[in-house]
């Protein structure tokens, strides 16, 4: 598994397939309660009829495991989030429902977006996103190349929604006595993500370190964890599709938990610098009752960087071609 | 010996890892920049510092006593792996003389870490070449 894992993150023919299927395939946004399942969260997970929500002892919502009780979040792999924008019914954009009808009418809706992003559609097939022309342009080019430079290919940490679209499981750790919420994720790079709870203000000025995770400050309103995010830095890319972002993003995610099952995730992006207007995101993350984190690595034996070059034929990583030698393409590298 | 082979180990480090560690996927013109432009078989350095605040390119030719500005930046991404871009930048020399920079390029390798922004250079009515790669 975690071969095939890596592959997908990494083999851009593999991910590629996989985003495909990924795009074809119609996904109700929300979960309702009492649904088996859990709509945006593939392949394992919820099954059966669905239990209540768990609740800490003073009534707050349990977005973990139930003491004496195994379970993870099984984060789901969404290689393109723009197919994943919902409208304030919280329900998906007419034009992505299009889409994807045209698709299972026998896949005219990849083709009828058209645009100049080779094999995928690029920016043209999703004008429903609020393009600025640089960011059309970025997107276009990393769908011509099928997504050669994603960072999560290089084990770098995912940005923003990412982390919640970005497979293996994920655990949440909830520590009122602290005041802060832990989140534990096996897939992203082995990373985990602090929440605060106690009120505070966003750092200004040079104290906002820009990080890949960003500065995350959360409340609860009633039974939704709402937790508002700044300070990302330009080092990830919003999907495997190769969205891009700036530092200027702010991201307001909101959790519910409809059922034991099911986590219902929203993200409303905000990012002046890439595009126009701010766009909300949503699927759900199935819980898998028998599962505890694994360990995965994802560097280790990372092969991929290996024989990785760049528009010019020099390796990403590692020397450059000195004078005088071949560039790495042309010696066979692979 | 041992020491040879850390400092050699160290070096490859130094080579290797800003890659890896400078990854950056914003504006792709955002950055610094480093090279050298020729003018009339003269070379001379060359630095940009250029910034995107979501509306428009800013920035310095050459940061310094005798920096100039950056006053418009245009692109053309009809070939989304090779943008055109058109950039002009006014300072002022030594003498306290204005100087109009003009500049006419490609902006390459856009996501890789090592981009790449070459083509003609015309400052003062000099035609020149330039190449400049992001650090």
């Amino acid at each position: 598994m975690r071969q095939s894992i890596r592959t997908a993150l990494v083999g851009a023919a593999a991910a590629g397939v996989f985003a495909a299927s990924m795009w074809v395939t119609p996904e109700p946004v929300r979960a309702q309660a009492g649904e088996q399942g859990a709509g945006g969260g593939r392949g394992r997970g919820a099954r059966g009829p669905a239990e209540p929500t768990p609740r800490l002892a003073d009534g707050t919502v349990n977005l973990g495991r139930v003491p004496g009780e195994k379970g993870t979040w099984r984060v789901p792999y969404i290689t393109n989030m723009a197919m994943r924008v919902i409208g304030p019914d919280g329900q998906l954009i007419p034009d992505i429902v299009k889409v994807q009808q045209a698709a299972r009418a026998g896949g005219a809706g990849r083709a009828a977006g058209g645009g100049g992003g080779g094999g995928r559609g690029g920016s043209k097939s999703e004008p429903w996103m609020p393009w600025m022309p640089w960011s059309a342009a970025v997107y276009d080019y990393n769908s011509l190349n099928e997504s050669k430079y994603d960072p999560e290919g290089y084990c770098l940490p995912p940005g923003g929604p990412r982390m919640m679209a970005t497979p293996y499981q994920m655990e949440i750790i909830q520590q009122p006595e602290h005041k802060r919420i832990m989140m534990i994720f096996e897939g992203a790079t082995h990373i985990w993500r602090e929440i605060y709870m106690d009120g505070r203000k966003f750092p200004e000025g040079d104290a906002m370190n820009p990080t890949y995770l960003g500065y995350s400050i959360g409340r609860w309103e009633g039974d939704t964890l709402v937790v508002e995010n700044k300070g990302f830095n330009e080092n990830s890319w919003f999907d495997y599709f190769g969205h891009p972002h700036t530092d200027r993003m702010s991201v307001v995610e909101r959790w519910t938990r409809p059922n034991k099952q099911t986590l219902h995730y929203e993200a409303t992006v905000t990012d002046p610098g890439a595009y126009t207007r701010p766009f909300t995101v949503a699927w759900d993350i199935p819980f898998d009752g028998s599962a505890e984190l694994p360990e995965y690595i994802c560097q280790e034996n990372n092969q991929y960087l290996n024989r990785l070059v760049d528009d010019l034929g020099q390796p990403i990583f590692g020397p450059r071609t000195q004078p005088g030698q071949k560039p790495a393409a042309a010696r066979g590298t692979k | 010996m041992v020491r040879s082979a850390r400092i050699i180990l160290a070096l490859a480090a130094l080579v290797t890892l800003p890659a890896i560690a400078g990854a950056q996927f914003g504006h792709p013109l955002k950055g610094q920049w480093s090279g050298e432009r020729t003018t009339k078989g003269e070379s001379a350095r060359l630095l940009l510092n250029l910034d995107w605040d979501g509306k428009e390119i800013s920035g310095v030719v050459n940061p310094g006593p005798n920096a100039a500005t950056v006053k418009s930046v245009t692109f053309d991404y009809s070939n989304v792996s090779a943008w055109g871009v058109k950039l002009t930048a006014e300072g002022k020399d030594a003498a306290g003389k204005t100087v109009a920079i003009s500049v006419d390029g490609k902006l390459e390798n856009i996501g890789a870490y090592r981009r790449l922004f070459h083509g003609t250079w015309v400052q003062d009515g000099q035609k020149g070449e330039f190449t400049v790669t992001r650090n």
